[in-house]
């Protein structure tokens, strides 16, 4: 059964090839970070946002296992992200989205390995957002919201090739609640929990060695736990948000990174992160946003000590009447 | 509605089953059915590698399967296997009726386990893995490929030996297995004529964890651990007695003993030069060629990889010097700017099919390494043709032999040539490999897959296109990741099937055939 499951999500990887890139071009109008599947924003009934991402990271340390470490021969590692991502109000109370990556690796000059980077899309994701609940408590709204989500490699990336891999290279399933509470006064508070179910990522490879031998190209990405913290306050008529975010990660399971040794997709996971945000709208161009941030590992398990800023476009219209609509639901 | 809604939470739980569901990915060679296809009644008088004859050790005669004692066995064979737990049914499960493959595969774990290169000091230092402190840091050993031919050559050799030990007396004494004996005591595995005494098992468990525990010693536990689950097993199997056992126990430590004597004095521990030394090997290649290897990680390895594995001890070539290759194209040379475009095309236009060959026999650290790689696929042949435990360990053993002297022949050429690397000299060269540190010239993989097939095609006639197919693949695949030259490649190539002729004429004449 799982053997059949398998063949179908790598036969689907393979075919989704044409369909992605079609997809890609699209929605390669413009892309921002204001409605995203984690958020507790939802977008009007018939409303679309589209939003483009750049994204610079960059690290030149790693935990191996829970030790912080330099490697000379990866040098500081850079990773370039350009997403692409469309949310579609449904309804009011339901979005959909969708969005594609495109990410570039390199380490910087000069390094000890003279390993080649990797470029490509990434996985392609699908999203859909529902306010379960929305109602005054005490003087502000409480809301809550459930995500469900499903992403699988767009392109015949290699994962088993960290660090420069350009993700980990299975399909996922993710199931998230979201609650936020926001007071009259623009302060909000939001939590975040979430799942996710990986599959299998295929290595080129068919043994590797995870705490013991495995004779298959098959390699088990852990699932995983992740948490997000967010306070928040809305400014200058709820034109302008900043945000301050923690953001969690554990994997429920697997190996961690050897002495000295790549790390690999089977490796568990943890990562603690800490990150600001800033979005604007503009009163001027209609549904026109702008969103920076800035976040960083502070502390983690087998993953990069990654820090990331990020400069992202957003643009929200109508689709039925062809008009721009004020500001979303918030 | 209700039922709307739980039918789309079943659908939900069920896709989360399926994407989460516990991973039942293959950790060894399961097999089943696994009826010998030969038993080699004169196995007994094929010739051993390290000792002169199977007689040359001795056990004693066995006792008669009417008398008190043996019948005291059988009854308590009776006992044991009338109770048998979970774990001990797993564990007949696991060890199967041809051990030579476990034994093979626990070999290649520990080599992908300690196949870890020392990472440098905070002072940009390095710390050299020491036999004498093997916890380190850094664990001893660091099971590169010459480490793992050697250790693999010596296991497969001292249990082939034993085997053939095994084998002698098994025919010499006639002693039949318990089941055969008695009715009332099944078998654990496909019945078969070989007598019992002594047992073959025995031989393979006390065999394998001694050489193993010489060449892993941070392992001793695990390996001890597993050869107590084995000849567990091969007591509740059915076939064997305890008398069988501890003959076969006897041939074991013997032929060990006599396996490892060898190791100590092979050459092997003075492999890793100093850098005193490696500096005048680097100096005289130099001196005679007008190039040499230099290693350009950061912080700088201070000496190359084992410079003199290629004065080890080989098995069966008498002076290493007599299959060294052709000097390659000297730097600068029509022949060698011919292979840089070669090189530079390839990573400016890298497909993913050459990505995928140079990945799949990448072999590289923390992975059991090419020589690994080629006894996984003995193996896999071993029981696609269901070769009994005595063949399958003859397999290996010439396989083996011939993996480790090609092995010696490419670090001669390597150390003697010492060859740059292309990211040496290719100016901003990247590669998609890990660019390994010593000399380019010969590709190991090349000259490790091109003997270890040579010994598979013997064995395995009709395998021999496929094989040597794959041995073209594997020196390719260097060039495809970058890190090696073509030449590197195709001289290896030929050299490893060279060198492997050498075992492959000694095999034809040992009896077996």
């Amino acid at each position: 059964m799982t053997g059949k499951l398998l063949l179908l999500l790598r036969y689907k990887r393979k075919t989704q090839k044409d369909l992605n890139i079609l997809i890609l071009l699209l929605f390669m109008v413009a892309f921002a970070h204001g409605q995203t599947p984690t958020d507790g924003l939802m977008m009007p009934s018939k409303n679309i946002c589209i939003l483009l991402n750049y994204e610079a990271g960059h690290f030149d340390r790693y935990w191996e296992g829970d030790d912080l470490r330099r490697n000379e021969t990866i040098a500081t590692v850079n990773r370039t992200t350009i997403l692409p991502m469309a949310a579609v109000g449904i309804f009011d109370e339901l979005n959909f989205y969708i969005g594609l990556p495109y990410v570039k690796t390199k380490s910087s000059e000069t390094n000890g390995g003279r390993f080649e980077g990797a470029k490509g899309f990434q996985d392609f994701m699908v999203a859909l957002k529902y306010k379960a609940l929305e109602r005054s408590l005490g003087s502000g709204r409480l809301s809550l919201f459930t995500t469900v989500g499903y992403s699988t490699p767009a392109t015949n990336y290699l994962s088993d090739y960290m660090p420069y891999s350009l993700g980990f290279g299975a399909p996922e399933f993710s199931l998230r609640g979201i609650t936020q509470y926001q007071l009259n006064n623009g302060f909000y508070v939001r939590g975040t929990v979430a799942h996710l179910w990986r599959g299998y990522t295929e290595a080129e490879r068919d043994y590797y060695y995870n705490s013991g031998s495995f004779y298959t190209a098959l390699m088990d990405v852990p699932n995983a736990w992740t948490f997000e913290t967010v306070i928040g306050k809305w400014f200058m008529s709820n034109t302008l948000k900043l945000e301050l975010n923690y953001t969690g990660l554990k994997s429920t399971s697997g190996d961690n990174i050897r002495a000295y040794n790549a790390a690999q997709p089977t490796n568990k996971v943890k990562y603690d992160r800490l990150g600001v945000s800033i979005q604007y709208y503009s009163p001027s161009l209609k549904g026109l946003g702008v969103v920076g941030y800035y976040n960083n590992v502070v502390n983690g398990l087998n993953t990069a000590k990654m820090s990331n800023v990020g400069l992202g476009l957003t643009y929200q219209f109508n689709f039925i009447k062809n008009t721009n609509k004020d500001q979303d639901a918030q | 509605m209700r039922n709307k809604i739980y039918k789309s939470i079943l659908f939900i739980c069920s896709l989360l089953w399926f994407i989460s569901c516990e991973k039942d990915l293959p950790t060894y060679l399961e097999y089943k059915d696994y009826s010998y296809s030969s038993t080699d009644e004169n196995g007994g008088t094929w010739q051993p590698i390290l000792i002169d004859e199977g007689a040359a050790i001795n056990i004693g005669v066995p006792e008669d399967i009417s008398s008190q004692s043996y019948q005291a066995e059988i009854s308590a064979i009776k006992a044991s296997t009338d109770e048998i737990n979970a774990p001990q049914r797993k564990a007949l499960t696991y060890w199967g009726n041809n051990a030579v493959v476990r034994w093979n595969e626990i070999a290649l774990e520990l080599i992908a386990k300690y196949n870890l290169i020392p990472g440098p000091n905070d002072d940009g230092s390095y710390t050299l893995p020491n036999p004498s402190d093997p916890n380190g840091p850094p664990a001893f050993p660091f099971a590169h490929p010459p480490y793992a031919c050697r250790a693999l050559a010596y296991l497969s050799v001292a249990q082939f030996d034993g085997l053939i030990s095994a084998w002698h007396y098994k025919y010499l004494y006639n002693r039949a297995a318990p089941y055969q004996i008695d009715g009332s005591i099944t078998y654990a595995y496909e019945p078969n004529d070989i007598p019992s005494y002594p047992s073959d098992g025995a031989v393979l468990a006390r065999v394998s964890k001694k050489v193993l525990s010489a060449m892993f010693p941070l392992e001793k536990e695990y390996l001890q651990k597993l050869e107590d689950e084995h000849l567990e097993s091969l007591l509740l199997s059915g076939g064997n007695v305890p008398s069988d056992i501890s003959a076969g126990i006897t041939i074991g430590d013997e032929i060990s003993e006599i396996a490892l004597a060898r190791a100590a004095n092979d050459g092997m521990k003075n492999a890793q030069a100093p850098k005193v030394v490696s500096d005048s090997i680097k100096a005289a290649a130099f001196e005679r060629f007008g190039w040499q290897w230099e290693n350009l990680e950061i912080p700088v390895r201070p000496v190359g990889l084992t410079p003199l594995f290629g004065k080890v001890k080989m098995w069966n070539v008498a002076n290493v010097e007599n299959v060294r290759p052709v000097p390659p194209p000297a730097i600068d040379s029509d022949a060698y700017l011919a292979d840089v475009s070669i090189l530079k095309d390839y990573a400016d236009n890298m497909t993913e099919e050459k990505r995928s060959i140079a990945n799949f026999w990448q072999d590289g650290l923390g992975t059991y390494t090419p020589p690994g790689h080629w006894n996984r696929f003995a193996n896999e042949f071993m029981v696609e043709d269901k070769m009994n435990p005595l063949r399958s360990a003859r397999t290996l053993a010439y396989m083996n032999m011939a993996i480790m002297d090609s092995g010696i022949s490419c670090w001669d050429a390597k150390y003697y040539y010492h060859y740059p690397r292309p990211i040496q000299t290719i100016e901003g060269f990247k590669t998609i490999a890990g660019t390994p540190n010593f000399p380019s010239y010969t590709s190991g993989h090349s000259v490790f897959s091109a003997a270890a097939s040579e010994v598979l095609a013997y064995i395995f006639p009709e395998k021999a296109t496929l094989v040597r197919g794959w041995a073209e693949e594997a020196a390719i695949s260097r060039v495809y990741g970058g890190i090696h030259w073509t030449f590197d490649a195709t001289v290896g190539t030929d050299q490893g099937r060279e060198v492997a002729k050498f075992t492959v004429d000694i095999a034809k004449l040992d009896g077996a055939n």
